[in-house]
């Protein structure tokens, strides 16, 4: 990676400050870099010595923990301000989604580049949130009224709505701090295990409940809005493909899907985005139920891991649309440079997060040194990724090694590139869930959609190869 | 935000290096060839507007050799950043080295962390410990939770070379300790 050469054109900032690591802050300075801004990494002491902030300014805020780096707010703030930074990017995960810092940062005369304070603040609070999307048009997941207090009300609203029930992190994000209770005397440790989960992952252990839909399909929302009002959506991905919670893959266009539902559920989103004053990239994120009827599951004020697949598709004059480089021009006040009717949605994306993780044993985590890393190239092929040979995975973080998407002009096309793409992808040194991808690309049930979040399209493998997605989804 | 900060000191070649436990803006340095002894003022560091005294740890000590960015009244410096080098000789009184904690094996049984990560001994903060000293472990007992890459692993006793019960005679790491792949956990006597 160079250093961009170019000042950035008038009325963007000239130095960022990247709050976040690894895949996230290398795809953050990619965008940094294209508009001729300087980005300024700041790092955990793990981090310090990587490849892909090697070659760019650096701060290290501490020891690898993040409690003591990436999730300080004065850490990050006072390293903005003193290394001349008149913008912060916070990535996704670690604290970008918490109003405090974003107000933290504000209020240190740097630009917070996600929604306001305020906005973050409202659809961070699960009951304000629901009820300002009810109002808008879009359709509720039954639940309880904001966080709960104890183990106590836990039970209570559970008998109310009914088991089973999903307990779910407050400050959550990423599947992390969820954990599902099918009876009354599953709660107690459903709820102790979610708020230690929560507390490890996002410093608060507040955590609320939804009724589970089961045999659903996870759908959401790309919405992008700037300060004058106008929001657009980018289409739906579909993330139905998930273990723990935890998205594998993620798609768009989001296939069985209605018509007249997903216009219905968009022109919501769009009100709703543009009622409660937000601005920059977010995501609606929803359940589509056995019914078809999609409901408001929350509000990610952030961009998201698979915002890719809608980058792939979405065009605007002719150009395609960068979310990171739009969320910095609408922070430095730029109004959108398109509106829905200029947005053209082509062809179809997929997108497959390759974790360092063993398949064959649990997904067991597994820290360690890429003694090979080899990525694919070719038509229709993105590789976002902060790994590079010889890079030691820390254990401190989560294991995402890259992000391996593709574009075809249909769905199978997209399929049969990530096949490709993946038979091409040689990572050596650490265990990988490549090969999980590529038996789920390759069942009967993925490749016909015939699937929800009830178990994971083609896999386990049978030991003929052949997918058990019916036993699964039976 | 916190009223004092203290250095972290390391020991390299003969003298002790001085780094700031956090980012910010550090003033009012001592001066070249000035003591520090343990505990003493090292100047202060300045985050977000706020002036935070900073110390020197208790266990170092010595005749300032190298000052950061000397001469400027105030530096931007982070975690990383050697503020003072020292040189314990002509400190006057010696400073004692940090005796590394004698982990000499005992020659006993040892359960190892399978992997690295942080541990915790209970199951949740406000639940007992899986394990006491004293207890007897058997093979696919919890032994403690292991938190790597945010997941929480529970770690089950067990593995070539153990007995299937043992009397557990010390527990080495202390609660929320990162440990690496192969540290002891458990130091086991015959049950």
């Amino acid at each position: 990676m160079t250093e961009a050469s170019s000042s950035p054109p008038a009325g963007l900032f000239h130095r960022l400050f990247i709050a976040n690591r690894g895949e996230v802050a290398a795809r953050v300075a990619r965008a940094c870099s294209h508009l001729g801004i300087t980005p300024v990494f700041g790092v955990s002491e793990a981090d310090a010595d990587a490849a892909y902030c090697a070659d760019h300014e650096r701060v290290v805020l501490g020891p690898g923990r993040s409690a003591q780096s990436y999730l300080d707010p004065e850490r990050l703030v006072q390293a903005a301000v003193q290394t001349g930074c008149t913008a912060l990017h916070p990535g996704w995960g670690f604290l970008a989604e918490s109003p405090r810092f974003a107000a933290l940062t504000e209020a240190h005369g740097v630009t917070f580049l996600g929604p306001p304070a305020a906005a973050m603040l409202l659809m961070g609070k699960k009951t304000p949130a629901k009820r300002a999307m009810g109002k808008a048009g879009l359709t509720l997941i039954p639940g309880s009224e904001g966080v709960l207090a104890d183990v106590d009300e836990a039970r209570a609203v559970a008998e109310e709505v009914g088991y089973p029930v999903l307990l779910k992190a407050e400050s959550g994000g990423g599947g992390r701090g969820m954990r599902i209770a099918r009876s009354a005397d599953e709660i107690e440790r459903a709820f102790a295990e979610a708020s230690g989960e929560s507390l490890a992952a996002f410093g608060d252990d507040r955590l609320y409940l939804e009724k589970l839909v089961e045999r659903g399909r996870h759908v959401e929302i790309q919405l992008l809005a700037d300060k004058y009002g106008n929001v657009v959506h980018l289409g739906l991905r579909d993330c139905t493909v998930q273990r723990n919670h935890q998205k594998l893959i993620e798609e768009s266009p989001a296939p069985l899907l209605d018509d007249a539902e997903r216009e219905r559920t968009l022109a919501a989103a769009i009100e709703a985005t543009r009622a409660i004053g937000y601005v920059g990239a977010g995501t609606m994120e929803l359940l589509q139920d056995k019914d078809g009827t999609l409901r408001f599951m929350e509000m990610n004020t952030r961009l998201q891991v698979e915002h890719t697949v809608s980058e792939m598709r979405a065009k605007a004059h002719g150009q395609p649309i960068d979310l990171v480089e739009q969320q910095i021009r609408v922070g430095a006040g730029q109004p959108l440079a398109f509106t829905q009717d200029d947005i053209v949605l082509e062809g179809a994306a997929i997108e497959c997060r390759i974790n360092a993780e063993d398949p064959s044993d649990d997904f067991r985590p597994a820290p360690g040194k890429l003694t090979k890393f080899e990525l694919p190239e070719g038509e229709g092929v993105r590789v976002d990724t902060h790994a590079a040979p010889d890079y030691v995975v820390p254990p401190f973080y989560d294991s995402l090694l890259c992000k391996v998407i593709t574009w075809g002009k249909d769905r199978d096309e997209a399929i049969e590139r990530m096949i490709g793409a993946l038979e091409g992808l040689t990572i050596e040194g650490v265990p990988t869930t490549a090969s999980m991808h590529l038996a789920i690309l390759r069942s009967e049930a993925f490749r016909t959609s015939a699937y929800d979040t009830g178990g994971i399209p083609g896999w386990p493998a049978d030991a003929d190869g052949t997918a058990d997605a019916a036993k699964e989804n039976g | 935000m916190s009223e004092s900060l203290v250095a972290r000191a390391e020991a390299k070649d003969g003298l002790f290096l001085l780094r700031p436990p956090t980012v910010g803006l550090w003033r009012e340095a001592p001066r070249k060839g000035s003591l520090v002894t343990p505990g003493a003022p090292i100047g202060a560091i300045e985050v977000l507007g706020q002036r935070i005294p900073l110390f020197a740890p208790h266990d170092a000590a010595g005749i300032v050799t190298e000052v950061f960015d000397e001469g400027r009244a105030r530096s931007p410096v982070d975690y990383a950043t050697v503020l003072l080098r020292l040189d314990p000789e002509g400190a006057g009184e010696a400073v004692a080295a940090t005796a590394a904690a004698g982990d000499a094996a005992e020659g006993g049984l040892v359960f190892a962390s399978p992997m690295s990560g942080r541990f915790y001994a209970k199951p949740s903060p406000d639940q007992p410990a899986f394990l006491k000293v004293g207890d007897v472990v058997e093979t696919g007992q919890a032994v403690c939770l292991l938190e790597v890459m945010k997941t929480f692993n529970r770690v089950t006793y067990g593995g070539p070379g153990l007995p299937a019960r043992a009397k557990v005679a010390a527990i080495v790491p202390a609660d929320g300790d990162d440990i690496d792949e192969g540290a002891p956990i458990l130091r086991l006597e015959e049950a």
